[in-house]
């Protein structure tokens, strides 16, 4: 038995000027938890499913609310689920993707029926915006959530590829706090030289996505046997737009089937490519039957694709 | 169906000795005090520069040896940590780094005590659904560096110690061995009752001069320990009963629990509520104090080294937790 994305729900935060650019920036001083609940509770709703009836959260974010623990937690608290597992994962761009390659796998072996898969995220909590907009600015707030069940049609998961190359993990990272610095992770003189913000190598993570995501697009089409004519949409997310719009030029994509999430709301990682499913299908754009690509790349070096039918 | 199996185990424990008369010389604390209340004679503590990546790394290459695979072999790599090397991103990405290998998926759980459990739960279903072939679980932690070291940490800072364990699982054809279930759950309404709060995305910033240095300095775990026993307690004999009774299995079939060692004292009550037998009850808290997600690999790279898992052996691994999370996970040797 396949599994399949029952409903979705989305909250964006209303736009904010930061650094001259509007983006979705959760103004009251919440964490993702409390975006993904909004978001959950949207996907519960449409599934006409009770918070009970959820038996297993993965919540994807690299903005979790505390350090320790899970944001998954929080969320459970917040949706009144019981005592339902809940796991958070780390995999920055691609959490989504991961989250529903756990999803899929735990309903297809009957571990769990109900699955709730939250990408969500507060990246305003972390940036420098003194510094301008080349980095802060590139990044918004939200959350998405899928709730995934046993397929009972031809619609479903047909396939997800991830990849992790961790030998480059510090073309895009954050390094501090780090576990690995004794006595303390987080110094007085770290924190006043600003290392506690995310730095990028755009040249190495520019290059990297012109040739992942392209590629995790290909891997997965053909393994799901579907030509790139029987996909409805592409939703693409990188932290660089144009690195999106040139995979879709490679792959011969017409842009009216694409979706470039970054493009409006900036970067969202986790959070990117189920926000945007769930706007396209709450603004009837996509509806059952439906099959869409979603690919990502980005931190740790991350990429990955799935394809799903609605 | 087919099961997945642990092919193959290993541990790092760093070299430096941390034993309670010298935490007696950083705080107000005796080995008296430490040893009555928790069990813990000694702990490691990691050197700078070395983080969870890098003993998790050693440990797996012992799994990897003892399972008879190379990294590249590997199709996909969990890390259970609530202590990752760097902040972002996954102290996954750090251990291919350290290995020498990408391309395969590898990503971090964060589920701090039940870590490893829920990590070897979703391995053991990306098995089974036939997503990977062979799949490497870490669990590796350096609390050294996040627990303050002066008295006014001393109730969270004496239990915690670094180390890290890994297991490599691939597919089991008998339905009756291998990993027979898993049982995850989570109680996020006490989330604040053994917690780490700052960095936190739920303020803006995230962290503060004043954070770091403040009278609370919030970049420290806070436990309401007496809180975390009952809890512990309650949960670790439900969660284990939940696991024999899913597999029509009784305490008595039982050949081995490792429970996560958080303290010694709960291990005992939850030994003596369940009635089970010294010998069907592996601990080793007394020389490596709490490694949060790594104890349980380590305790049971220990327990084989020891000859206490034979051959068609019922081991029980069980855990609870920050978050409050809890787990267990019932495997036929």
């Amino acid at each position: 038995m396949g599994s399949a994305i029952l409903a979705l729900g989305h909250h964006l935060p209303s736009g904010v000027d930061c650094a001259g650019v509007r983006r979705p920036i959760a103004v009251e001083a919440v964490g993702p938890s409390t975006l993904a609940a909004r978001a959950a509770t949207s996907a519960l709703e449409r599934a006409q499913l009770t918070p009970e009836r959820v038996d297993f959260i993965i919540f994807a974010t690299m903005t979790p609310d505390v350090t320790f623990p899970g944001s998954g937690c929080f969320l459970q608290q917040q949706l009144g689920c019981g005592t339902v597992g809940a796991v958070d994962v780390r995999a920055q761009c691609t959490g989504f993707l991961l989250g529903l390659s756990i999803a899929d796998a735990s309903v297809r072996t009957h571990t769990h029926r109900h699955v709730l898969v939250a990408g969500a995220e507060v990246h305003s909590a972390g940036l420098d915006y003194s510094g301008g907009a080349e980095i802060a600015g590139l990044f918004g707030d939200a959350a998405g959530v899928a709730l995934i069940g046993p397929a009972t049609g031809p619609g479903g998961i047909r396939g997800t590829v991830l990849h992790m190359d961790g030998r480059a993990y510090d073309r895009f990272w954050c390094e501090f706090p780090a576990s690995r610095q004794h006595p303390v992770r987080l110094t007085m003189e770290n924190f006043r030289q600003g290392k506690h913000f995310p730095v990028i190598d755009f040249e190495a993570v520019r290059r990297f996505g012109n040739e992942s995501l392209q590629a995790a697009m290909r891997a997965v089409l053909q393994s799901t046997n579907t030509p790139i004519a029987q996909v409805d949409c592409f939703i693409i997310s990188h932290v660089l737009p144009d690195v999106s719009e040139s995979a879709v030029q490679s792959l011969g994509i017409p842009s009216s089937r694409v979706n470039i999430p970054a493009l409006q709301h900036g970067h969202l990682t986790a959070a990117a490519l189920p926000v945007a499913l769930s706007e396209q299908i709450a603004s009837g754009q996509l509806g059952p039957g439906a099959t869409v690509c979603l690919a990502a790349a980005g931190a740790g070096l991350s990429w990955g694709a799935a394809v799903v039918t609605l | 169906m087919r099961h997945s199996r642990i092919l193959g185990v290993g541990r790092h424990l760093p070299e430096r000795v941390v034993t309670n008369a010298v935490l007696g010389t950083m705080m107000d604390t005796t080995d008296e005090w430490i040893q009555q209340r928790t069990g813990i004679r000694m702990r490691r503590y990691s050197d700078d520069g070395v983080g969870a990546a890098d003993m998790g790394a050693d440990a797996a290459q012992q799994a990897l040896r003892a399972a008879g695979l190379a990294a590249g072999d590997l199709d996909c790599i969990i890390f259970a940590t609530l202590s990752p090397d760097v902040d972002m991103p996954a102290s996954a990405c750090l251990l291919q780094h350290r290995l020498g290998i990408g391309g395969m998926p590898a990503f971090d759980v964060r589920n701090q005590c039940s870590g490893f459990i829920y990590g070897l739960a979703i391995a053991d279903m990306f098995i089974k659904a036939g997503t990977c072939e062979h799949v490497l679980v870490v669990g590796a932690e350096v609390h050294s560096t996040g627990i303050d070291l002066t008295t006014r940490g001393r109730e969270v800072a004496v239990i915690f110690g670094d180390g890290a364990g890994a297991v490599v699982l691939g597919p089991e054809p008998d339905e009756r061995r291998g990993i027979l279930s898993t049982h995850l759950h989570a109680e996020g309404r006490f989330a604040e009752k053994l917690w780490l709060e700052c960095p936190s995305t739920r303020l803006r910033p995230r962290v503060t001069e004043e954070l770091i240095t403040g009278d609370e300095a919030r970049i420290f775990p806070k436990m309401d320990g007496r809180y975390v026993f009952r809890h512990a307690v309650t949960r670790f004999p439900e969660v284990i009963r939940e696991a024999l009774d899913a597999n029509g299995l009784a305490l008595t079939d039982l050949s081995l629990l490792i429970p996560h060692q958080a303290n010694l004292r709960i291990s005992q009550m939850v030994a003596q509520a369940l009635e089970l037998a010294e010998d069907q009850v592996f601990n080793n808290i007394d020389r490596y104090g709490n490694t949060t997600a790594a104890s349980i690999p380590i305790a049971l790279s220990e327990a084989l080294d020891a000859g206490r898992i034979h051959d068609g052996a019922v081991v029980c691994l069980a855990s609870f937790g920050a978050g409050f999370t809890w787990a267990s996970a019932l495997m036929r040797w």
